[in-house]
């Protein structure tokens, strides 16, 4: 196994997840949003998403305010600049790797 | 997951704003007609061009209290709050880059319907400055038409409306002007109405 196949087990398991992969990715393009944007783009429920975004906030990934809209409750989320970087990591070490996989002889499983 | 990457024109906001802007300039055309000849807002014949704050009014209200009513009450407790990350592109390459862009197409616009004005072919006038509003609302219509695919229907709707308009009211795009801004101010409020309510 090469070097950059061998990536794959040192990925960010925090991001790995793929509930939270998809609220980091979403978070990565967007300024900031609140708690009901993210509930209806990722279609979880809303015990799995706060799950998932505490679990990123103990990560120091994601920044969550809890303020008010006029008297109406908002929670805004919004990724933290360690949040942008690590999901970076991620998509470069996992582009990387999917490269790698690519890149391997096909001759090799002919012969196994 | 169906949803789109970005949320275009999801509330209406853009369509009713233009509906207000082609209200406004409606309104300054009736008040121009109405007002007697020597009222300080027909002098000097420069009337749109002077008062072109009064007309800005509205279209600023809409988007400083109107928008912002629609986003609160009905856009964010639908689609949750998001607020998008800024293009690569600084704010003044945006500005300029937009400028420019209108500069060159109105230029491009003014300079055909000037010309058809000298050689009294007001037909071509108005078929140039109909086509021009119907090529930028098919513009937009493109872009949204992903999700809203019914909003063909209201340019298809649109282009009857002023190809009616062009039939009954005579002469050249600055007579027929009043009825057209009228009609499609009402035609963008009722569809920016519709989406907001769809």
């Amino acid at each position: 196994m090469n070097e950059q196949l061998r990536a794959i087990s040192e990925l960010d398991r925090v991001i790995h997840e793929p509930g939270r992969l998809m609220i980091v990715a979403l978070l990565a393009v967007v300024k900031e949003c609140d708690f009901l944007y993210l509930l209806h783009e990722t279609e979880m429920s809303n015990g799995n998403l706060s799950s998932h975004l505490a679990r990123l906030e103990e990560a120091r990934y994601v920044e969550i305010e809890k303020t008010y809209r006029g008297k109406v409750p908002l929670t805004l989320l919004r990724l933290t600049r360690a949040g942008r970087a690590a999901f970076e990591d991620y998509r470069k070490a996992l582009k990387a790797a999917f490269l790698a996989a690519l890149s391997v002889p096909q001759a090799g499983f002919n012969e196994c | 997951m169906r949803r789109p990457k970005r949320y275009e024109n999801i509330d209406g906001t853009g369509e009713m704003s233009m509906g207000v802007m082609m209200l406004s300039f409606a309104l300054v055309g009736c008040l121009s007609a109405v007002l007697p000849e020597g009222a300080l807002w027909r002098k000097n014949g420069l009337a749109t061009f002077e008062f072109i704050p009064v007309v800005m009014i509205p279209i600023w209200a809409f988007q400083h209290w109107g928008v912002k009513a629609i986003k609160k009450h009905f856009t964010w407790p639908r689609t949750g709050y998001v607020a998008y990350r800024r293009s690569g592109w600084p704010w003044w390459k945006v500005i300029v880059a937009t400028l420019a862009a209108s500069a060159v197409f109105g230029a491009a616009t003014a300079c055909l319907m000037v010309l058809a004005r000298r050689f009294h072919a007001l037909s071509l006038e108005r078929a140039v400055y109909l086509a021009v509003l119907l090529a930028a609302y098919a513009f937009f219509v493109f872009h949204w038409s992903r999700q809203q695919a019914w909003k063909w229907l209201v340019l298809i709707f649109m282009a009857l409306g002023l190809l009616a308009i062009a039939l009954v009211v005579p002469g050249g795009a600055v007579e027929s002007f009043r009825p057209v801004a009228l009609f499609l101010g009402l035609v963008w409020l009722g569809s920016g109405a519709a989406t907001l309510y769809s």
